[in-house]
């Protein structure tokens, strides 16, 4: 058991669980379209040319630099365009994508010798592979795997992330239950890796099959697997760190400042289907959910499938959905199913519209600062928020909201808070921009007045200068007109005398 | 924890709910008044609070369902004596919304508590009506008649006379010591309990935090107790500010409003405990007959203050 736990945090029942967590296994679609650009980072640029022929795991794309990552094609086919296309983002992004249709072959690429031996690597050749078979954060983060574990030195703890602890989830459940031996196995690549003599696995206690599964395992004294509450948030990287080490990392500091390294679950299957078997990331399980769809369930897919051929298997009805990617509470919505499933794609919410509930005015009956797990204030966050009283609002520290949602949730009025905050934190970020402008340009001003200052006294100087030396030349002149005036005075006197 | 509420209306629903048993030995020590009274506060806390959302041009059904103008008319009824005239109510409620919460623009956005804004307003314009209390019960005719003054009827000055606090206080102006008095009043201490068990149901449900009531109460305790050990014959013992006047009423429900209260939970507990300690002050030095009302009040000013000074510790620092 575990001995720390945080405060706030909430409990939500899943509504509409993945009922059957037997993975479906979904066909290589006709056409993959497989997105460049990864949730942070740069664009990995295309290595094919509209026409070639790929095959499935062959690298389309390379990474630049440390925050992109490779991509392979996910069937064999054509490459049929480079184009920018819609991406799943709220606000209706494009983003280059490499289209692929399909042969319908789904013939692989020849995978290179491999061995199963992971010893035989070097830590950095097993890093290099990892970062070969383009793995990527897989639990949302969407963090380059490679450049996560090779910014972290001296990890003391490696953290496996199970704890899935996003409602409605179930992906990384069923990939426990049926690939626990690979995780395991996983975990003791990464902790080679990484040289991390101690590894955690946490995994939420309402999940007994996968803990079962992975305690039947588990033959190595230095992967622990732990159970620790159900409460959400708990999942949340510095959450989950607070809860099995006691250690709070504030903002601002990150977890490899500590020595720790996390990785989500999914992503510890991927390291080690690259590591042992050569094999790039070219499929993951989806979970498909909410109350709109008759069945849930979780689905292995290629990625780059779209989401519509995905849905359609779990039965949505034919009312107007809500769709949300990623978690109920921190899933993005999304306006239609018109997309690619990309790496970070672990879950579709297809949800029945709801009505608004009404929104009505803060009372500030505190159940928000209750719930919330980093300790705010949201009442008060939404007061300076509201009145665009931004400064006042870093008082309260709006930086250190991770947007969990845990506030919105349990406020009785209704009010969207997570919104107000990020369009504080917006306004503060736009604030700074134009208060470093506008300091940049008092200082050029300052700068200008100084110079003409300095011209100006610098032209009296040398004019008064000037004056005082002419003046001197003229009091020369007449000392010399004097001494030439009495010169001849004396002469004359001379003369006469 | 889980989601508590779904609306704010349920919260003020289970408030008034809360309120029930207090009222009931109001009624039964006391008679029909406070019905009649609380009624009427209602009503026109409804009246007002809609004629203003219409002058503000805000949606009038939307905001009375919060049930918050309601909540401000009955706590007025409860807190102002159960015989007062109507128009006492009718102003003192009129001034509560108006300039307790509409100025300030509305619900949430009140720095003061407007039922006790109301109270004071009434207190200082209407000493006399407004110390003027029941002492017996007061059957429903009559109450209609002296509440209406429909016609003077005499019985009812048989009926009425300040309440045990201002009583005692007089009595000890007069040179009199707690020994030779009754501090203790039956009728009272019985609405007191009702509060207190009203407020007991409010902490089960979560309606309330702990910390307001418990610091309030500690607050009371400990200045009454100090009191009384310096001289124990000229101060109210503790036992009896606890059972006289509003305490409960005010621990559990004035002081608790969230809105005018702090909001965070060592703010909390200052706020709770500052109102304790005014109270017995103003009780005790103070020329008014209780000091709910004005100790409430003085601590609401400084609740930006406390809020400020008092935020909680966030993750990792
Ligand atoms: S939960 Fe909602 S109403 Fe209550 S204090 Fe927080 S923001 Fe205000
Ligand atoms: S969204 Fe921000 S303020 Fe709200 S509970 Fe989460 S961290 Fe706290």
């Amino acid at each position: 058991m575990v001995n720390y736990t945080f405060k706030g945090g909430i409990h939500i029942n899943s509504p509409h669980l993945a009922e059957k967590l037997v993975v479906k296994q979904v066909p290589p679609p006709e056409q993959a379209v497989l997105l460049l650009q990864q949730k942070v980072g740069g664009e990995a640029t295309p290595c094919v040319q509209i026409g070639d022929k790929v095959l499935t795991g062959q690298v389309i794309a390379k990474t630049l630099g440390r925050y992109s990552a490779n991509i392979h094609a996910s069937i064999s086919g054509v490459v049929s365009a480079i184009e920018k296309r819609l991406i799943p983002h709220p606000s209706g992004i494009n983003g280059i994508c490499i289209v692929i249709d399909s042969d319908g072959k789904d013939k692989w690429i020849e995978i290179g010798k491999y061995d199963q031996d992971f010893k035989n690597y070097t830590p950095d050749e097993v890093i290099q592979k990892i970062h070969e078979a383009g793995v990527i954060g897989m639990g949302g983060a969407g963090f380059p795997t490679y450049t996560k574990i090779s910014n972290v030195q001296d990890v003391n703890t490696l953290i496996v992330n199970a704890t899935e602890c996003e409602p409605g989830i179930m992906c990384d459940d069923s990939l426990m239950q049926e690939y626990s031996s690979d995780i395991i196995r996983g975990t003791e690549v990464l902790m080679y890796a990484c040289g991390s003599y101690n590894s955690i696995i946490a995994i939420e206690d309402d999940k007994q099959e996968a803990y079962q599964s992975l305690l039947m395992s588990n033959h190595n004294d230095n992967i622990s697997i732990v159970q620790i509450p159900v409460k959400y948030t708990s999942g949340a990287e510095k959450i989950l760190i607070k809860i099995l080490l006691g250690i709070e990392i504030p903002s601002g500091e990150f977890a490899s400042d500590h020595g720790v390294l996390c990785q989500n679950v999914a992503t510890v299957k991927a390291i080690y289907d690259a590591v042992i078997y050569n094999k790039p990331l070219v499929s993951r399980i989806v979970t498909v959910t909410g109350s709109a769809v008759k069945e849930p369930r979780n689905y292995e897919v290629r990625l780059g499938t779209s989401f519509a051929s995905v849905v359609m298997q779990s039965k949505p009805n034919s009312n107007p959905h809500n769709i949300r990617i990623g978690g109920m509470m921190m899933g993005v919505d999304v306006p239609s199913v018109q997309y690619p499933i990309c790496k970070i794609t672990n879950c579709i919410f297809v949800n029945n519209i709801k009505p608004k509930s009404s929104v009505q005015s803060c009372i500030r009956c505190g159940q928000c600062n209750k719930v919330c797990p980093v300790g705010l204030l949201p009442q008060q966050l939404f007061w300076y928020a509201k009145s665009e009283n931004i400064d006042r609002a870093m008082d309260y520290n709006l930086k250190d909201c991770f947007e969990c949602r845990c506030c919105d949730v349990v406020c009785p009025s209704h009010i969207p808070l997570v919104k107000y905050f990020s369009f504080a934190k917006a306004l503060h970020s736009k604030q700074t921009i134009e208060r470093q402008k506008t300091d940049m340009a008092r200082e050029r001003f300052e700068f200008k007045e100084y110079r003409i200052e300095r011209n100006k006294t610098e032209r009296t100087d040398m004019m008064a200068k000037k004056k005082e030396e002419l003046k001197n030349k003229m009091a020369e002149d007449k000392a010399q007109k004097d001494k030439i005036l009495q010169a001849i005075v004396r002469v004359e006197r001379s003369k006469k005398g | 924890m889980i989601k508590m509420f779904d609306s704010t209306s349920q919260m003020m629903r289970q408030v008034i709910y809360a309120l029930i048993l207090g009222i009931g030995a109001t009624y039964f020590f006391l008679g029909w008044g406070i019905i009649m009274q609380i009624i009427l506060a209602m009503i026109v806390a409804i009246v007002v609070e809609s004629v203003f959302l219409k002058i503000r041009k805000l949606p009038i059904k939307h905001a009375i369902s919060d049930g918050s103008a309601a909540l401000t008319g009955i706590l007025l009824a409860i807190s102002i004596p159960s015989i007062a005239p109507w128009w006492i109510v009718v102003i003192g409620v009129s001034f509560a919304i108006i300039f307790g919460k509409q100025l300030y623009g509305g619900l949430g956005s009140n720095p003061f508590n407007p039922a006790m804004l109301g109270y004071a307003f009434l207190l200082i314009s209407y000493p006399l009506q407004m110390s003027t209390w029941a002492i017996e019960f007061v059957n429903f005719g009559q109450a209609f008649d002296v509440i209406f003054n429909i016609n003077h009827n005499p019985m009812i000055d048989a009926l009425s006379g300040a309440t045990r606090l201002d009583d005692v206080k007089n009595q000890l102006a007069l040179g009199k010591i707690m020994s030779e008095l009754n501090a203790y009043s039956v009728a009272q201490s019985w609405v007191n309990i009702g509060f207190l068990l009203g407020g007991l149901y409010l902490l089960a449900r979560r309606v309330i935090f702990w910390q307001i009531p418990t610091a309030f109460l500690s607050g009371i305790i400990l200045t009454a107790f100090l009191l009384s050990m310096v001289d124990s014959e000229n101060y109210l013992p503790v036992q009896n500010h606890l059972m006289l006047g509003g305490t409960m009423l005010g621990v559990f429900f004035i002081a608790t409003d969230p809105v005018s209260a702090s909001t965070t939970p060592k703010g909390r507990l200052i706020y709770g405990f500052l109102i304790g300690i005014l109270i017995v002050v103003i009780r005790t030095f103070g020329g008014y007959p209780d000091g709910i009302a004005f100790a409430i009040l003085l601590v609401n000013i400084t609740v930006p203050l406390i809020d400020y000074y008092t935020q909680p510790k966030v993750f990792g620092k």
